[in-house]
């Protein structure tokens, strides 16, 4: 008897969620099996990958993440058209982190003014990420949400303490909110519910179960995005049914270990590759947890993930 | 439903209707079927009629079709001498007196289009805002979405005094209310009276002056039902949808301020489609039965200083606080303070004086929110080292509030209290202990800023089930007694209705699922018999927690029919953990050991097991470290058993249910019991006399065997015989 590959059986399917405005929208989502199990099912959209903007000069990178950025680091716009054009961006993620109030603390309308410019200069989709201070988030992506009324932004973080002003800001002005729980299957479940008693439509939800950098707890983060995916494709928890982002590069990029020198830490190798290939293979292993969409920062980190992308879905 | 307030209400829908068509007419006649019609900068054209109808009337032609409804929907004037159900006729009146107005508003706009500023602010020669157009709708729709502003008050007329305005005006805004005005009361508006008075109105203020006629009222209606398409996703047409969005979400009721004439019943009754109750100032009847709205329809002759607070609660707003106005830190991080013998400024309880806490619930009626009551001295009349007799009783009421709940609310006493930097709380009841430090003194903490913690955290934490609060602090002997004395008299009903309930009483269990998170397919079942394995979660604390939070981990179970009585094993209930479970566990026991045992987590208290030799089982406590009969000291058990895995012969349990009457039926009991580590044994000690005098053994405690016998079976299994246990004969386990 030849030998069979054993297959398991899905019950479930991932929602398809258009992204971006009418006309140039992406989609994600849509897969009826494990990422990349393309024997068992289908994954009828490619894993997406945002790049990284910053809504004012960042004062803590390293100079590996640093440099492919020199030109444009000042000018959120200037910044996202780089990425567009010179790296082909499939996505932007705006990340709001002078609003912090332990930074710069910009006030809500100035952040929604550079979300507004950011969002007139690109046709792909914007993702627009907070500061992750529940209070602040809330003034801040509730202007964001209307000042660009109608572009189908991707506005996150949405937590527990928030949802309800940010999710009626996104019903209002018709954006896609990004539901964001601590590692933890029950809160993810449980905040998708919330939103859909709210009323948000189920295709404007993208789910952001947290993510931590390689050697920060990603395998935790790994088995609870997994554990999702498994909860959606075989478990008939259509409340999991939806597409997973992952906001990585900040966490990659804030370790340790990317930015200690070689003369002060030999065994750690070239300082030039070391963050690179830490945030390729933290977006590799989300990736095959089950992430739709990657937010990047290092054109290098990218191309290597791309590359993985594409031989996947060939089956190369 | 009244039939006074029906008949007047239908004689005003068909006053209005009748008015409608005249306009239509005339204006038809001046300008055509073809004159555009519209209400100003809306993709909701005239938003009630479109929504309840999903007809978009965009010019003076496409009202005929409209008119047409109306008079199907108006019924018969009301006969004086028939007595019929007239809550329905009503109704429908009420319906087609706001497409009627809608229609007529529309055609002011058309002949008289700068009778409406179409703005956010009144401007200094017209006060009347008109309809909000989609600006306003989607900026001020979001707050009725998120919860920043509950509802709108609708208030038809003026109140008495310009005072009397500005004191309603301002406590609907105290409670994020908008204000919604239209209709004068003799020849006066509530919106005029605001201003002479010299508040500030406009949508800024959340006081709108939407206009001078009763007819404006449609400018709320279109409010609420345009918010219902807008962020409910409603569609035009849908009206059964929009009407229960409304009911559902938005917080809003009528209020007429003066003479209620057949035109405003009429207004009134439409209203109650979309359950916004009436709370009226004037004497007119009620309609108090339950039926479209959540609570009453029509409650009237409410005194001016109390008609925020009684509509608020016939429309079952809940109350937010904030903030905790008290002059200390508070927060989880001062849980864990002590306050030592030198800090130490004033105590209560404890056994050194009088002490005793006590929440019970009460008629809504009885309770006034917010109230803090203190008889006796306060810290501020004491010296340091002093000691008072204390008693708290705090008295809630709730639409929601069911006295089961009561001692879940008492148990939160204790760390509320303790968040508060500078105090102590140790204890429940009659033994509960306070202290209070120097530094909390010096800083101006009084025994009474604890009534306003338990105001402002019940609130917070139990808004779904505690709608008043108001707490009684006493440190005066006499009253302190009083307390005392109502406490045992409540804590012995308490503890008789916990006794008394059984599984056999309940028809509902609770599922629990906080633990999926790590154990994914793991399911709790919780019965009145069989607490949480965890010890923290029995079927009462499920019961509430279901209550307070319908979205959470605890899921009302109807167990259904019962196919195995003695494993414990319900329909309702195994097709439930099949479900929850994800399809792993297809068959659970609630009373079983060896037969389909029930999952656990990792946050079981207790592991049992069975001992094949000695024909019993035993039971292992989390807190003994050392070795146990079968082999495996607790730490291995706990890998055997966790993970959400069914194994026979292995089971996670809760200390509680070692003592049910339900503990492992199928295994014959707590008969089966032979080994105890004795920690767990001394502490269950007392619990175990009744069960063993219903057993006809009541020495049993001294033949279950403990570490001091053995830890092993061979150890045990001479002393078993010795003591004539009775596993020995039961039939094998195996």
């Amino acid at each position: 008897m030849a030998f069979e590959v054993p297959k398991v059986s899905y019950t479930g399917k991932i929602r398809e969620i258009p992204l971006g405005r009418e006309g140039s929208t992406v989609t994600v989502g849509g897969e009826s099996c494990y990422s990349f199990h393309l024997f068992e099912g289908e994954m009828p959209y490619t894993p997406k990958i945002a790049m990284e903007v910053y809504d004012s000069e960042p004062e803590d990178w390293s100079d590996t993440a640093l440099e492919p950025f020199a030109d444009v680091i000042k000018d959120p716009v200037a910044w996202a058209r780089k990425c567009i054009d010179t790296y082909g961006a499939e996505m932007i993620a705006l990340q709001l982190a002078s609003t912090d109030p332990n930074d710069k603390d910009i006030s809500a309308d100035e952040a929604a003014k550079i979300t507004k410019k950011v969002a007139d200069a690109v046709e792909v989709p914007l993702i627009v990420w907070g500061c992750a201070n529940v209070e602040k988030d809330t003034e801040v992506l509730k202007a964001v949400c209307e000042v660009c009324e109608g572009k189908n932004l991707i506005i996150g973080p949405v937590v527990e303490g928030n949802y309800r002003a940010i999710g009626a800001a996104a019903i209002a002005y018709k954006h896609t909110v990004v539901a964001s729980t601590p590692i933890d299957i029950n809160l993810a479940k449980q905040l998708n519910i919330l939103l859909g008693n709210l009323n948000v439509p189920d295709e404007k939800i993208i789910i952001d179960p947290s993510t931590g950098a390689l050697g920060y707890g990603l395998e935790y983060c790994y088995s609870v995005m997994e554990r999702i995916r498994m909860a959606a494709l075989v478990q008939e928890d259509e409340r999991l049914q939806f597409p997973i982002i992952s906001n990585l590069a900040k966490e990659v990029w804030k370790t340790k270990e990317v930015k200690v020198t070689e003369a002060e830490a030999p065994l750690l190798g070239d300082l030039g590759k070391r963050g690179i290939l830490m945030e390729a293979l933290t977006a590799q292993c989300v990736l095959l947890a089950g992430a739709n969409i990657l937010v990047m920062r290092h054109p290098e980190a990218i191309s290597l993930v791309k590359q993985s992308i594409k031989d996947l879905m060939t089956g190369k | 439903m009244s039939k006074i307030i029906c008949s007047a209400a239908i004689r005003g829908a068909r006053n209005i209707v009748g008015m409608a068509e005249a306009k239509y007419e005339e204006a038809l006649k001046k300008w055509g079927p073809d004159q555009k019609i519209e209400f100003p900068n809306t993709t909701y054209y005239l938003p009630i009629i479109y929504g309840m109808l999903g007809i978009p009337v965009s010019t003076l032609g496409d009202v005929k079709q409209v008119m047409d409804k109306c008079n199907e929907l108006v019924p018969a004037a009301v006969s004086d001498n028939v007595w019929l159900p007239y809550l329905a006729p009503a109704l429908e009146a009420g319906m087609a007196t706001f497409f009627a107005e809608e229609i007529i508003e529309a055609i002011r706009y058309l002949e008289e289009p700068d009778f409406y500023t179409k703005g956010e602010d009144p401007l200094p020669d017209n006060i009347w805002l008109g309809t909000a157009d989609d600006i306003i709708l989607r900026k001020r729709g979001v707050e009725f979405v998120d919860g920043t502003a509950p509802g709108f008050a609708a208030i038809l007329g003026a109140a008495p005094s310009n005072e009397i305005a500005v004191k309603i005006a301002l406590e609907l805004q105290e409670k994020n209310l908008y204000v919604f005005m239209c209709a004068d009361h003799e020849g006066k508006t509530m919106s005029e009276q605001l201003i002479e008075a010299g508040v500030q109105i406009g949508w800024p203020t959340r006081l709108v002056s939407f206009g001078p006629s009763y007819t404006a009222a449609v400018f709320a209606m279109g409010f609420a039902t345009r918010a219902a398409m807008s962020f409910g996703g409603v569609q035009p047409g849908d009206f059964a949808r929009n009407l229960r969005y409304n009911k559902d979400r938005i917080f809003a009721f009528a209020m007429p301020l003066g003479t209620v004439t057949d035109e405003w019943y009429a207004n009134a009754a439409g209203a109650i489609n979309w359950g916004f109750p009436t709370i009226a100032d004037t004497p007119i009847p009620e309609i108090l039965p339950t039926g479209v709205c959540t609570y009453e329809h029509v409650v009237s002759n409410v005194p001016h200083d109390k008609i925020v607070a009684r509509a608020v609660e016939v429309r079952g707003l809940k109350v937010s606080v904030t903030k905790i106005d008290i002059p200390m830190s508070y927060g989880p991080a001062f849980e864990g303070e002590r306050i030592r013998k030198d800090d130490l400024y004033f105590e209560c309880g404890g056994g050194r004086t009088l002490g005793v806490e006590l929440t019970v619930s009460k008629d809504m009626s009885e309770v006034e929110d917010g109230k803090v009551e203190m008889v006796g001295p306060d810290l501020d009349q004491v010296k340091e080292g002093d000691k008072l007799p204390f008693a708290m009783l705090i008295e809630v009421a709730g639409r929601q509030m069911q006295s089961d709940f009561e001692p879940i609310l008492e148990r939160q006493i204790h760390h509320l209290v303790n968040y508060v930097q500078g105090i102590m709380h140790i204890g429940q009841r009659s033994i509960m202990w306070i202290r209070v430090g120097k530094a909390a003194v010096e800083k101006g903490f009084l025994l009474k800023h604890l009534g306003k913690v338990m105001h402002a955290k019940y609130h917070q934490d139990f808004g779904n089930i505690v709608d008043k609060v108001q707490v009684k602090i006493y440190t005066d002997e006499e009253k302190v007694k009083e307390v005392l004395e109502q406490a045992k008299r409540v804590y012995k009903q308490r503890d008789a209705r916990v006794e008394g309930m059984t599984d056999e009483t309940e028809e509902t269990y609770y599922s629990c699922t906080l633990c999926q998170s790590f154990a994914p397919s793991h399911v709790c079942v919780i019965t009145p018999e069989r607490a949480g394995m965890c010890g923290a979660y029995n079927w009462l604390d499920c019961k509430a927690s279901f209550e307070i939070n319908p979205t959470g981990p605890n899921q009302p179970i109807i167990k259904g029919e019962c196919t195995a009585p003695v494993l414990g094993q319900w329909k309702g209930i195994t097709d439930f953990v099949y479900k929850a479970s994800r399809q792993k566990v297809e068959q659970v026991s609630a009373y079983s050991l060896m037969n389909s045992p029930m999952t656990a987590c990792g946050c079981f208290e207790c592991v049992a097991t069975i001992l094949p030799m000695c024909n019993g089982i035993m039971v292992v406590n989390r807190d003994f470290m050392g070795m146990t009969p079968c082999g495996m000291k607790f730490t291995t058990l706990a890998g055997m058993v966790g993970g959400g895995n069914q194994t026979p012969g292995f089971l996670g349990v809760s200390k509680y249910y070692i003592c049910s009457k339900k503990f492992l039926v199928a295994e014959g009991g707590l008969k089966r019991v032979a080994w105890l580590p004795k920690m767990l044994k001394e502490e269950l000690a007392e619990r175990m006399k009744p069960i063993c005098e219903e057993m006809g053994i009541p020495n049993f405690a001294d033949m279950i065997a403990d570490e001091t016998v053995g830890t092993t079976e061979e150890e045990i299994l001479p002393f078993l015989e010795e003591k004539g246990h009775p596993a020995l004969t039961m039939d094998p386990l195996m």
